[in-house]
């Protein structure tokens, strides 16, 4: 039924399979809210099955369905609305989201490091598990830079967007915060677009400011996370 | 009503629309990574796209009214973008294994780690500065 002599009706039937599963996820979640219904866990775990069963590799599922990946460009274009839209909170409180992606950037790659030093990963594994906490593009320069595997951080972003959209909806109810930056910027900094994404869903203001710290993110470290990994001597042990 | 209002009335509702409005915000997209491509930066062109609608949100050369609908229709079905993605694990049947659990748990406890220290950091420093300002009244 699904031969590859057949790219278009496999381009199809593979998006309107992922589609249809997302709104199914979508329909679960609205009525009963919890991690396992999140239509980011449910939806790639049924395509998962799917594709199993019907021996359809990753390349053969992507080529159908890599147009859905590249909207993720123009929907970080559109976080330019909710950033413009409360640029008056923004505004006065810059110093505060700077602190959460300077102090984030720092833990992500330090705590990265000494978590997979501690598991006995390899060197290459290490490397391509540091720059996770950014959007993938970013995510991906950085990796080649340092001298991990692009390939394998784009794997590790996108599982660290899916689990920390799900960890940080958690951790917002448990931890004591106040300020809607606190909210916004944990998503933000932690789980990248999938978070954003979240934090959007949550509440306009967490939103604007998850997006806003989502792109200071991206660009602070692609600056700086190989300054970092020079300097900690971290490249060639 | 003349044919002419009856065309800027459809004009105006074609541009109130959510696929109209889609479709600008792709074509700011589509300009970032031209620029990009063109000049080698090392940004992704969607954050270049990004730069350029907010500055022309900020100079009052767009109105927020011409992409609004559409960017909440993709901040709204964003999430479905991500999936395709992940299936990505498929290539990697070595991450079944053990060596999956302890990746998995650099990615959990790190995100976790990551997370409370960020969103730690920012309330101290915003409760300080609520003392601040408080001492000042």
């Amino acid at each position: 039924m699904l031969q590859s002599n057949m790219p278009l009706f496999q381009a199809a039937f593979w998006s309107v399979l992922t589609i249809g599963l997302y709104a199914l996820g979508k329909a679960l979640y609205r009525r009963k809210s919890c991690m396992l219904s999140s239509p980011l866990f449910i939806t790639p775990v049924l395509l998962i099955v799917a594709a199993l069963l019907f021996h359809v590799s990753y390349a053969q599922y992507i080529r159908g369905t890599h147009w859905l990946v590249a909207l993720l460009g123009p929907a970080t274009v559109a976080f330019a609305v909710p950033i413009y839209e409360q640029r008056a909170l923004i505004c006065r409180h810059w110093g505060l989201l700077v602190v959460g992606v300077v102090a984030g950037s720092a833990t992500a790659v330090v705590s990265s490091w000494e978590l997979s030093n501690l598991l006995g990963l390899n060197d290459s594994l290490r490397l391509s598990l540091l720059p996770r906490s950014m959007s993938t593009p970013f995510a991906m320069a950085v990796s080649g830079d340092i001298g991990g595997a692009p390939g394998l951080t784009a794997v590790f972003v996108v599982l660290t967007g899916v689990l920390g959209a799900a960890l940080g909806e958690g951790l917002i109810n448990y931890l004591p915060l106040r300020s809607v930056f606190s909210r916004g910027a944990l998503l933000g900094m932690g789980a990248h677009g999938a978070g954003t994404a979240k934090a959007h869903q949550i509440d306009q203001e967490v939103g604007a400011i998850a997006g806003l710290v989502m792109v200071l993110v991206g660009l602070f470290n692609v600056l700086a996370t190989p300054v970092l990994v020079y300097c900690l001597g971290m490249t060639g042990k | 009503m003349t044919i002419y209002q009856h065309m800027s009335l459809w004009l105006r509702r074609f541009r109130q629309s959510s696929p109209f409005q889609a479709l600008v915000i792709l074509l700011f997209w589509a300009l970032g990574e031209a620029i990009v491509r063109v000049t080698g930066l090392a940004i992704p062109g969607s954050i270049v796209g990004l730069l350029i609608m907010l500055a022309l949100l900020v100079g009052k050369r767009l109105r927020v009214r011409t992409v609004r609908r559409g960017a909440e229709w993709y901040l709204a079905e964003m999430l479905l973008f991500f999936v395709p993605a992940v299936l990505a694990v498929l290539d990697h049947p070595e991450f079944l294994g053990l060596l999956g659990l302890k990746i998995l748990a650099v990615i959990v406890l790190g995100t976790l780690t990551v997370m409370t220290v960020t969103a730690g950091a920012i309330d101290i420093c915003y409760r300080l500065g609520k003392e601040d300002v408080d001492v000042a009244k």
